[in-house]
């Protein structure tokens, strides 16, 4: 039986496939799945507050992926705390919560408001949202304000924190870095990418947000390279994300570098998606003689 | 919810450019409720399901009704006899009866045709008297499948039936009214009969409930989901005016 564990520092996963932020709500929406196989879950992103999201149209189709501009809509943190939390206390995989914010100290008040809470087991920092006090600059546009996020949810917890890099930088390394330095214990790359599709009857965006964010396979291949040039400028593991749907697409991301992965969109479309990207994972790796996956050897080349 | 593969076994032209496809699907048949839908998938395909009402849910079919509207449904219409599909489903919360109710109006538009005979048969096994409004452009656009006690035709241009629209065309008297059409044309049901209930078209990423894209923007604030609170809703509910209307595919209209 091949080894699929996972350690990541200072938590140890049972599998690499976990289910990404925002495709799978809190864990009860998704049927049909065999959970043996999940390794772990982030739950759907979170404010303080509630948030009724924005107005639809939300999603589009494109090709190879799929435009959403949900706008996070949610229960807020109390909701959460109290209606899901109790679940995830009991179940045998982490859950570790994507969290959102509109300012740096609002992402301290809600990582010290989930802190402790049982069922709660890490956090996710979503750096893809809007920074208010800075004229609505994407705090992960800047390195610095990318800092000071993860500065402010690491000083309010010891469970694990991991920030959820955008791929809309010059160059994501320097932002990777940023992270790590101020105690990020994990980085997942890469975030969807901003893109836009215009509806040709009316002449106006399809999304009534007029953009959102792209994801599925159509950036595969360019959140291979950035979680790659993530893994090559840290020394915390990385998480890679971006257009799986299968045990290859997978692949590719742990042999560019990274301890593990996320399922986001793929999970849409087939709810068992994370189980058989974990068995493929396995039958390839027995396949070409691997006891396991840290076995594996990884592409990252120190030039 | 159940999901698996199901072999298309018939297909035929109901209106023009409208198609009904039958997939061998027993048990997604057999747990299918009035107003539910599917979501079906092709490989290779788009990347998306595509959710479309169930049209009949007999004799181990499940039967859906399409317009070739985009890549997906104009590939559906290449399927040939035996070809597979993955089908999820049933979906959603369809139309719910009430019990003292003795006659009702089943009032569409266009495909909003889709779930209405399946609908018909539940309430006539409920004891209801079944009176079936369905408008279309013209007669070649009229599918004329019907099933109830009486039927009325509506054409915009009086080519068959009365002319001008289903919702005109509806007799005083019922019951209840249970509505599928283009989302402007459930707009005017709403202003004429706030408890009728209609099945509303949004788009849709998942049909379970997880992603959220479905958005249904209620009168009270806020949004639901077309998919699991929906796609069947008291008219009266729906912020008619912040519900888009202009789709490139269609679940049922």
């Amino acid at each position: 039986m091949t080894d699929l564990s996972v350690d990541l520092g200072n938590l140890r996963l049972r599998g690499p496939v976990m289910a990404a932020s925002g495709t799978f709500g809190y864990g009860t929406e998704v049927p049909l799945l065999d959970r043996a196989k999940l390794a772990g879950m982030i739950s759907k992103g979170i404010f303080l507050r509630p948030r009724s999201g924005t107005p639809p149209t939300r999603i589009v189709e494109t090709p190879s992926g799929m435009l959403n501009a949900i706008g996070l809509q949610g229960p807020g943190v109390e909701a959460l705390i109290r209606d899901y939390a109790p679940l995830w206390a009991g179940w045998d995989f982490p859950v570790l919560v994507n969290l959102n914010a509109e300012s740096v100290e609002e992402y301290g008040e809600l990582t010290a408001r989930l802190d402790g809470v049982p069922g709660v087991a890490g956090f996710e920092v979503n750096i893809s949202c809007p920074n208010v006090d800075q004229g609505g600059m994407y705090f992960g546009n800047d390195p610095i304000a990318a800092a000071r996020v993860t500065a402010a949810v690491r000083r309010r917890t010891k469970l694990p924190v991991w920030v959820k890099l955008t791929p809309m930088v010059t160059d994501i390394a320097v932002v990777a870095r940023a992270v790590e330095a101020e105690g990020a214990d994990a980085i997942t790359a890469v975030n969807t990418f901003v893109g836009m599709s215009i509806d040709l009857h009316s002449r106006r965006p399809r999304l009534a947000n007029r953009t959102g964010g792209l994801s599925g396979p159509a950036i595969r291949p360019l959140a291979v390279h950035l979680a790659h040039r993530a893994a090559r400028a840290v020394s915390i593991p990385v998480v890679g994300i971006g257009g799986i749907a299968g045990p290859e697409d997978a692949l590719e991301f742990l042999v560019a570098g990274c301890a593990a992965v996320q399922v986001g969109t793929a999970t849409f479309v087939d709810g068992n998606t994370v189980a058989l990207v974990h068995d493929g994972i396995a039958d390839y790796l027995e396949r070409e003689g691997f006891a396991s996956l840290e076995d594996l050897p990884r592409y990252l080349p120190r030039d | 919810m159940l999901q698996g593969k199901a072999a298309l076994v018939g297909r035929r032209q109901v209106a023009r450019d409208v198609f009904v496809l039958g997939f061998e699907a027993p048990e997604v048949a057999a747990a299918t409720l009035p107003g539910q839908f599917v979501n079906l998938l092709q490989r290779p395909g788009p990347l998306l399901r595509r959710p479309f009402s169930v049209y009949r849910a007999e004799g181990g079919l499940v039967e859906v009704v399409l317009r070739a509207v985009g890549v997906g449904t104009g590939q559906l219409l290449e399927l040939e006899p035996g070809d597979q599909v993955s089908v999820l489903g049933p979906l959603g919360h369809g139309f719910d009866f009430d019990p003292d109710w003795r006659s009702i109006a089943l009032v569409s538009g266009g495909l909003g045709v889709a779930p209405m005979p399946t609908t018909a048969a539940a309430a006539r096994r409920a004891g209801l008297e079944v009176t079936w409004v369905h408008g279309a452009r013209t007669a070649a656009d009229l599918c004329t499948e019907w099933e109830g006690d009486r039927v009325i035709w509506a054409t915009d241009d009086g080519s068959q039936g009365v002319r001008g629209s289903a919702v005109a065309a509806v007799p005083d008297g019922v019951d209840a009214i249970f509505a599928c059409g283009p989302n402007p044309m459930l707009a005017a049901v709403a202003e004429r009969w706030p408890d009728a209930q209609v099945a509303v078209e949004t788009y849709m990423g998942c049909g379970t409930g997880v992603c959220l894209g479905c958005a249904v923007p209620k009168r009270a604030g806020g949004y639901d989901r077309a998919c699991s609170e929906g796609p069947v809703y008291r008219a009266a509910d729906i912020d008619w005016p912040a519900l888009p209307t202009h789709l490139h595919y269609a679940v049922s209209a």
